[in-house]
C-alpha cells in the first residue's frame, strides 16, 4: 500500500514541491518504522503491565525505581548518593538506616549466613577501594547484618573482622596486581580468633575461600537495555492533564516516564498506550494557562514543526501525533516540579554516551574471558 | 615483536616483586600517592571489588602497593601480609598540625608488629604545597623518628596531587631494597 503511495506523486507540482513530498514520505515511513519497533517493544512488556494492579504495587515500584537510582548515583559518588535517598525519604539520616538500606536487611534467611548475601551486598555496591572507606562500610553492614540475624555471630565485631577479611581476599585472589595468592590454609589462620578469641567453623571459612575462589565479586551488569523493564520500573508515573494537538482540551491521562519516553494511557490498567513521546530534541518549560501547574514539551528552535510523536486513535490506526508542542497541567505544584525533574534528567541523558559505555564495557569484559 | 622480546626477557630475568604497604590517615593522600605512580598507563579492566593495589614498575623491580587501614580490631588481618612486607610507606598530611599526634602513634602501632621488623619505612611528608605544611625536620621529630632504633628509615618531603617527590621516595626504597 505504501510503495502505491509513493509511486503516485502528482504532476502538477513543481519540482521543489515534489522533492519536498517525496523528503516528507521518507519522513513518514521512518516514523512507522519507529512506531512499528515501539509497538514490538510494548507488546513484549504487555505481560508485565497486566501485572500491575494495586496504587500500593506502584507506589512500590516508585520507591524500588528511586532506590536504583540512588544506589547509582551511590556507585558514581557514595555521598551524593545518601545524599539522594536522604532527599527523597527512602532513607533516614542516621548511620543505622543508612545501613540498612546499605545492606537491605529485610526478609533474610535467618539461618543462612550464607556467602550469597554477602555477595549480594557487594553486588549492589561497587565498594570504593580506599581501605577507610571498607572499613566503614563493613562496620555498618556488620552492625545491620547482626541486627537482622542474631546468633549467627557471637559479636558485631566478629563479622566485621569476617567481613574485612572477605574483601581482603577477594583482592587477593582477584586483583591480577598481586602475585602472591593465599592459600585457604592462610585464609583460615587469618582469621583465627576472630569469633570473641574463639574460631569460626573451618567449614565456613572453607566455603567462602571456595566460593571466592570461583567466583569473584562483580559489579552488577546494568546497561539499561533490559526493555521487560519499560512499563516496570518507570522513572515517573502519574495522572496529568494533557491539552489535545487539533482540538484544544484538557484530558486526563496516565503519563508514565520511562527510557527517555513519556507514554501516556487513557487508564492505569490499559495495554496500550496512547500517545507516546520521544523526549530526544525536546525541550521543557513552564508556562502559565488556564489551568494551574502547566509545563511544555517543545521544539527549542521550533518552527511551528510537529514533534516526533505518535498516537493511537479510537479505531486502533497509529498515527502521528499533531502536537508542535505538548501542555501539561499536573494537580500540585509539588508534582509538576517532580514530573519537570524527571523530564529534564530524562532529556540531558545522552545515549550516544550511554551506548559508547555500554560498547567499552562489553569489550573490556570479552577481553578478561 | 617488541612486546614479544620483552616476555621473553621477562622470563628470563623475572623481576622482583616486592610488597609494599602504604597506610596513614584519611585524607593523608594515600590513593592519589597510588594513582600518580601509575599515571600515563591506560586503566581498561574492571577495576577488581576490594582494595586499592597497584603494582609499580620501577628500577627493574616491581612494587605491589596496597592500600591499607582501618581500625585496630583489623590490624590482625593485615599481620598476613605484613609477613612479606619489605616495606612501609607511611603518608602523611603534612598541613594537618591537629592530627600528627594521632599519625605518629598509628606509625608506632603499625611498627610495634612483630611482623615488621625487617620493613625499611618510607615517610611521604605529604602537601607540601600547602601554606602551613610543616617542613620535613619538623615532622621527622613529631613523629619521633630519632627514636627509631634498628630500622632504616627517610622522610621524602612529596606533593602528590603534583607528583612531586615521590619517584624520589621509590629511589630511596629501591636502593635500600636491592642491597638486601
Amino acid at each position: 500500500m505504501f510503495s502505491f503511495f509513493l509511486s503516485s506523486v502528482p504532476d502538477d507540482l513543481t519540482p521543489e514541491e515534489q522533492k519536498e513530498l517525496e523528503n516528507i514520505r521518507r519522513r513518514k515511513q521512518e516514523l512507522l518504522d519507529d512506531i512499528q519497533r515501539l509497538k514490538d517493544e510494548i507488546a513484549e512488556v504487555t505481560s508485565e503491565i497486566e501485572n500491575l494492579g494495586s496504587t500500593e504495587e506502584r507506589k512500590n515500584m516508585q520507591r524500588n525505581k528511586q532506590v536504583g537510582m540512588g544506589r547509582k548515583k551511590f556507585n558514581m559518588d557514595p555521598k551524593k548518593g545518601i545524599q539522594f535517598l536522604i532527599e527523597n525519604d527512602l532513607v533516614k539520616n542516621t548511620s543505622e538506616d543508612i545501613a540498612r538500606f546499605l545492606y537491605k536487611g529485610e526478609g533474610l534467611n535467618k539461618t543462612c549466613m550464607s556467602i550469597l548475601n554477602r555477595k549480594q551486598f557487594l553486588w549492589s555496591f561497587r565498594l570504593p577501594g580506599e581501605a577507610q572507606k571498607i572499613d566503614r562500610m563493613m562496620e555498618a553492614f556488620a552492625q545491620r547484618y547482626c541486627q537482622c540475624n542474631p546468633g549467627v555471630f557471637q559479636s558485631t565485631d566478629t563479622c566485621y573482622i569476617l567481613s574485612f577479611a572477605v574483601i581482603m581476599l577477594n583482592t587477593s585472589l582477584h586483583n591480577p596486581n598481586v602475585k602472591d595468592k593465599p592459600t585457604v590454609e592462610r585464609f583460615i589462620s587469618m582469621n583465627r580468633g576472630i569469633n570473641d578469641g574463639g574460631d569460626l567453623p573451618e567449614e565456613l571459612l572453607r566455603n567462602l575461600y571456595d566460593s571466592i575462589k570461583n567466583e569473584p565479586f562483580k559489579i552488577p551488569e546494568d546497561d539499561g537495555n533490559d526493555l521487560t523493564h519499560t512499563f516496570f520500573n518507570p522513572d515517573r508515573e502519574g495522572w496529568l492533564l494533557k491539552l489535545g494537538g487539533r482540538v484544544k482540551t484538557w484530558k486526563r491521562r496516565w503519563f508514565i516516564l520511562t527510557d527517555n519516553c513519556l507514554y501516556y494511557f487513557e487508564y492505569t490498567t490499559d495495554k496500550e498506550p496512547r500517545g507516546i513521546i520521544p523526549l530526544e530534541n525536546l525541550s521543557i518549560r513552564e508556562v502559565e494557562d488556564k489551568k494551574p501547574n502547566c509545563f511544555e514539551l517543545f521544539i527549542p528552535d521550533n518552527k511551528d514543526q510537529v514533534i516526533k510523536a505518535c498516537k493511537t486513535e479510537a479505531d486502533g490506526r497509529v498515527v502521528e501525533g499533531n502536537h508542535t508542542f505538548y501542555r501539561i497541567s499536573a494537580p500540585t505544584t509539588e508534582e509538576k516540579d517532580e514530573w519537570m525533574n524527571s523530564i529534564k534528567a530524562a532529556i540531558s541523558r545522552d545515549p550516544f554516551y550511554e551506548m559508547l559505555a555500554a560498547r567499552k564495557k562489553k569489550v573490556s569484559s570479552m577481553k578478561r574471558h | 615483536m617488541g612486546s614479544y622480546y620483552s616476555l621473553i626477557f621477562s622470563r628470563l630475568f623475572p623481576k622482583k616483586q616486592i610488597t609494599l604497604l602504604m597506610v596513614g590517615l584519611d585524607a593523608a593522600g594515600k590513593t592519589t600517592v597510588l594513582y600518580k605512580l601509575k599515571l600515563g598507563e591506560v586503566v581498561t579492566t574492571i577495576p577488581t571489588i576490594g582494595f586499592n593495589v597497584e603494582t609499580v614498575e620501577y628500577k627493574n623491580i616491581s612494587f605491589a602497593v596496597w592500600d591499607v587501614g582501618g581500625q585496630s580490631k583489623i590490624r590482625g588481618l593485615w599481620k598476613y601480609y605484613y609477613q612479606h612486607t619489605e616495606g612501609l610507606i607511611f603518608v602523611v598530611d603534612s598541613s594537618d598540625h591537629d592530627r600528627i599526634e594521632t599519625a605518629a602513634e598509628e606509625l608506632k602501632a603499625m611498627l610495634a608488629e612483630d611482623e615488621m621488623r625487617d620493613a625499611v619505612l618510607l615517610v611521604l611528608a605529604n602537601k607540601q604545597d600547602l601554606p602551613k605544611a610543616m617542613p620535613v625536620h619538623e615532622l621527622t621529630d613529631r613523629l619521633g623518628l630519632h627514636t627509631l632504633r634498628g630500622r632504616q628509615w627517610f622522610v621524602q618531603a612529596t606533593c602528590a596531587v603534583q607528583g612531586s617527590g615521590l619517584y624520589e621516595g621509590l629511589d630511596w626504597l629501591s636502593d635500600q631494597l636491592s642491597r638486601r
